[in-house]
C-alpha cells in the first residue's frame, strides 16, 4: 500500500519521505500501521483512504489502499 | 538607553521638507514597545478623527518592535500602520525581511511620515544622517531598477530599499510596500498611503548593533545559536524550511477548506498541479531567508516557459497560491507564479488582488459585468490569461481595472445586483485564503480584526485541536488548557481565541515573525519571554506580553469607535453561512447564532461593550490607558 505523508508528516519518517511503499501481509487498523511507522495519532487530523475521509480510530487498511495523512495546519 | 530601543522617532514633514526627532522615555515604551502598539498609539495621539486616509493628514508609522533585529530566528518584523484606505480603520501590515532590523541599526525606533511631499521624493537615512531628495527621475520605475539606482546614487550596494511601485502610485487601495524585492507590508492599503505622500522610497543604512540596545544581550546570542541549530528537529519549523507555507495546500484540500471559486467550495480538483510536490517540481529555485533567520521560509522561483518569471521578486506563498490558483479556479502553477510576480512588481497586495479578481470573475459569469467592461477580457473562472491581464488593468488603473482597484467592497457597490453577495470581505479587507467555516476561531478574528479580515489574528483552530499535539503543547504556557475541534463554537473556543489573539498581537509588538513562535512553529513561549526580559531588563512573565498584545489591540479598537465603527461592522460574508459545494465538509455553513453568541462571548471575555464592542473605560484603565478613551471621543 502506499502512505501519504502531508505537511510535517514526513518530519516522522527517517528519510524524510512524503510517499512510503508498505508491504502488509493482512488487514490491519490504521493506528497501528502509525505505531509502527512511528507517526504520532496527534499530529493527524485528516486520514483518508482511498481518497474518502476516515475516523482515524475506526480505520482498517489493506495491502493495495491509497491512505492519506494530513496535520493540523496553522496559517500560511 | 539599555531596554531593548533606541528611544527615537524619525519625524519627517514632508510638506515643509523637515525633520525632527521624538525622545522616547521608558515609561512611554514600556506602555507602547513598538510595531502594533506604538503606531497605534501614535495614530490614536496624533490624528484628528475622519481624516482622507489619502490626503496629507494622514500619518505613515513605520516602527520596528521591541526585539526587531535581535540575533535570532524571526526577530524581524516591522509594522506599517496609517488610517487604511482600503477599510476605514486604523490600517496595519506587518512585514519581514532586512529593513526593520536596518532602521534599528541606524539608530531608529520608528519613521513617521506627515503631510505631502510637493514632488516625488525619497528618503535617504545614514545613522543620524536623514535627506529628503528628488525622485522623480525614479517615479513609476519598478522596484528592481529603483533599488538599483538608489543603491548607485548612495554608493552602497546594501542599502535597504524599502519603497512603492506602481500599483502605490496609482493609489490602488490595497497596495503593497515592498523591502528587498521580496518582504510585503502587504494588507490594508499601506503602499497607497505611501503614494499619496509621493515617497516612492526610503533608503536605510546603518551602523549599529541590537545589541548595543540590550540590557543583557548575552542570552539573546545564546538563544540565536540554539535556534539556528534547532530548525531540523521541529517538525514545523522543518517543514517551514523545507516547502515553505505552499506546504499546506494540500493539507487544507483535504480537510475541505481551500477556498475554491471565491469560497464556493473547499476542494480544488486542479489541486494536484498547484500542491507543493508541483511547486517544487515545476517553480523551485532556492530557498531564502530573512535577517537572522535560521528557518528559511522564503522561496524563489523562476519560469522560463509558458510564462517568463523572474527570480527578483520572491516566490508565491500559500495565499497566492491559493487566491490565484484554487480561488480563481486556476491550475497552472506558472500563470499563478506570474501573478504573484506582477503583484510583486507593482507592489499590490496578492492576498486582496486575488480575491478581487475572483470576485470580478464571479460577477462575469453572473453578467453582472459583460465583454464591454473587460475590454473584451473573457473573465470566468478557470481563465489564467483573463486573471493576469486582469492584475496588469489594476495596477494601471485601466478599464474596469480602475473600479476594481477600488477593493471588492466598493467595487460591488458599483456594480450593483448580486454583486455584494460575491464580494468576500470584512470591513472592505478581502478575505485570506482560509475558510472559516472549518476554522470557527479564525472567523472570528476575520470579524473582530481592527484591520479587516486578517488570517494573522487568530490561532488556526486545528492547531490547538489535540490536547497531545507539538502545537497544541507549544500553545499551554499561553494558558490555553483545553483542545476542541476546528469548528467547536463554545465559549470556550472563544476563551482560547482571546489568548492566543493576545498573543499574535503581541508577535507584532515585539517584532516576531508569525513563523517563529509557537504555536505555530519552534520558538517556546519560555524563549520569547526570556528574550524580551534579556532585551529590557523589566522582568516580565507572559501575562505581561499578552498585556502588550491585548494593550495594542484595545487601542486600534479605539481607532475605529472614533471612526464609527462597531459591532455592526465585525461581521462575515453572508457566503460563509451557506453551505460549502464540495469537499470533506461539503454542506456545511456557519450558523448566524453560534457567530453573534461567540462573538458577545469574545467582548465580554475582552471587557468590551457587547451591544456596541467597544471596550469599557475599566478595562482601559486596567491596560493603562485610560487616556486614550478620551483621545477617542468614546467616555
Ligand atoms: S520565518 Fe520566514 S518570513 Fe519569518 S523571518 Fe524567517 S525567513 Fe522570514
Amino acid at each position: 500500500m502506499r502512505l501519504h505523508l502531508g505537511g510535517h508528516l514526513n518530519w516522522y519518517d527517517a528519510q524524510r519521505r512524503t510517499d512510503v511503499e508498505v508491504r502488509l501481509a493482512e488487514r490491519m487498523p490504521l493506528l497501528d500501521l502509525l505505531h509502527q511507522l512511528g507517526v504520532p495519532r496527534s499530529e493527524i487530523i485528516v486520514a483518508a483512504v482511498n481518497g474518502r475521509a476516515v475516523p482515524i480510530e475506526d480505520a482498517w487498511v489493506a495491502d493495495g489502499d491509497r491512505v492519506d495523512l494530513y496535520p493540523p495546519v496553522g496559517g500560511g | 538607553m539599555a531596554f531593548g530601543t533606541t528611544g527615537r522617532i524619525l519625524w519627517v514633514d514632508l510638506t515643509q521638507g523637515t525633520t525632527y526627532v521624538e525622545t522616547l522615555d521608558e515609561a512611554t515604551y514600556r506602555l507602547y514597545p513598538g510595531g502594533k502598539a506604538l503606531g497605534a498609539y501614535l495614530l490614536l495621539r496624533h490624528l484628528p478623527a475622519n481624516v482622507d486616509p489619502l490626503g496629507p493628514d494622514n500619518i505613515l508609522v513605520l516602527a520596528s518592535g521591541l526585539l526587531t533585529g535581535a540575533p535570532f530566528s524571526t526577530a524581524t518584523r516591522f509594522s506599517a500602520i496609517a488610517r487604511s484606505p482600503l477599510t476605514g480603520t486604523y490600517g496595519e501590515s506587518e512585514a519581514a525581511g532586512f529593513w526593520g532590523p536596518e532602521l534599528k541599526m541606524a539608530g531608529w525606533e520608528a519613521i513617521v511620515l506627515t503631510g505631502r511631499a510637493p514632488q516625488p521624493v525619497w528618503i535617504h537615512i545614514r545613522d543620524d544622517k536623514v535627506e529628503i531628495r528628488d525622485a522623480t527621475h525614479l517615479w513609476g520605475h519598478e522596484p528592481l531598477e529603483v533599488q538599483t539606482a538608489i543603491r548607485a546614487e548612495t554608493g552602497d550596494k546594501v542599502t535597504r530599499v524599502l519603497q512603492i511601485g506602481i500599483g502605490g502610485e496609482n493609489l490602488v487601495r490595497y497596495a503593497a510596500i515592498t523591502n528587498d524585492l521580496r518582504h510585503y507590508n502587504g494588507r490594508n492599503g499601506m503602499g497607497a498611503v505611501m503614494g499619496s505622500k509621493l515617497v516612492k522610497a526610503i533608503g536605510v543604512r546603518g551602523s549599529g548593533k541590537w545589541i548595543q540596545y540590550a540590557h543583557d544581550a548575552q542570552p539573546v546570542v545564546e538563544l540565536g545559536r540554539r535556534l539556528a541549530k534547532g530548525v531540523k528537529e521541529h517538525p514545523q519549523s522543518w517543514d517551514l524550511q523545507e516547502k515553505g507555507t505552499p506546504g499546506i495546500t494540500s493539507a487544507l484540500n483535504a480537510a475541505g477548506i481551500l477556498p475554491t471559486r471565491n469560497f464556493h467550495q473547499g476542494a480544488f480538483e486542479g489541486v494536484d498541479n498547484i500542491k507543493w510536490e508541483a511547486y517544487e517540481k515545476e517553480l523551485l529555485t532556492a530557498r531564502k531567508s530573512c535577517y537572522a533567520c535560521a528557518v528559511r521560509c522564503k522561496r524563489e522561483v523562476r519560469v522560463d516557459d509558458r510564462y517568463q518569471v523572474s527570480d527578483q521578486y520572491g516566490g508565491p506563498e500559500y495565499e497566492a497560491v491559493s487566491g490565484f490558483g484554487s480561488n480563481c479556479g486556476v491550475d497552472d502553477l506558472q500563470a499563478i507564479a506570474k501573478a504573484n510576480e506582477l503583484c510583486n512588481r507593482y507592489t499590490l497586495d496578492a492576498i486582496s488582488t486575488a480575491s478581487v479578481v475572483a470576485f470580478a470573475m464571479e460577477c462575469f459569469e453572473h453578467g453582472l459585468i459583460g465583454l464591454d467592461d473587460t475590454d473584451g477580457v473573457d473573465l470566468r473562472f478557470g481563465h489564467a490569461e483573463a486573471m493576469l491581464q486582469m492584475v496588469d488593468m489594476i495596477a494601471q488603473r485601466r478599464g474596469i481595472g480602475n473600479l476594481l482597484a477600488e477593493g471588492v467592497k466598493r467595487a460591488a457597490q458599483a456594480i450593483g445586483g448580486d454583486a455584494h453577495f460575491f464580494a468576500m470581505h470584512v470591513k472592505g479587507q478581502e478575505l485570506p485564503m482560509h475558510d472559516p467555516r472549518g476554522k470557527f476561531g479564525v472567523g472570528l478574528g476575520y470579524a473582530v480584526s481592527e484591520n479587516g479580515a486578517d488570517h494573522l489574528v487568530a490561532a488556526h483552530d486545528p492547531t490547538l485541536a489535540n490536547a497531545e499535539s507539538v502545537s497544541f503543547k507549544g500553545a499551554m504556557p499561553l494558558g490555553i488548557r483545553v483542545a476542541l475541534p476546528p469548528r467547536d463554537s463554545s465559549r470556550q473556543k472563544v476563551v482560547n481565541y482571546t489568548i492566543a489573539e493576545n498573543w499574535n498581537s503581541a508577535e507584532k509588538v515585539i517584532g516576531l515573525c508569525f513563523f517563529g513562535p509557537a504555536p505555530r512553529s519552534y520558538i517556546q513561549v519560555e524563549d520569547v519571554v526570556m528574550a524580551v526580559n534579556a532585551a529590557t531588563g523589566w522582568g516580565w512573565g507572559v501575562n505581561d506580553i499578552l498585556a502588550v498584545g491585548e494593550r495594542a489591540t484595545n487601542l486600534a479598537r479605539l481607532f475605529n469607535a472614533r471612526e464609527g465603527f462597531g459591532r455592526a461592522d465585525d461581521r462575515l460574508p453572508d457566503r460563509l453561512f451557506t453551505p460549502l459545494e464540495n469537499g470533506a465538509l461539503e454542506g456545511v455553513a456557519l450558523s448566524r447564532d453560534d457567530f453573534e453568541r461567540a462573538l458577545t462571548d469574545v467582548y465580554d471575555l475582552k471587557g468590551w461593550d457587547t451591544d456596541t464592542g467597544v471596550p469599557t473605560p475599566q478595562k482601559l484603565d486596567s491596560l493603562g490607558i485610560g487616556w486614550a478613551a478620551e483621545a477617542a471621543d468614546v467616555t
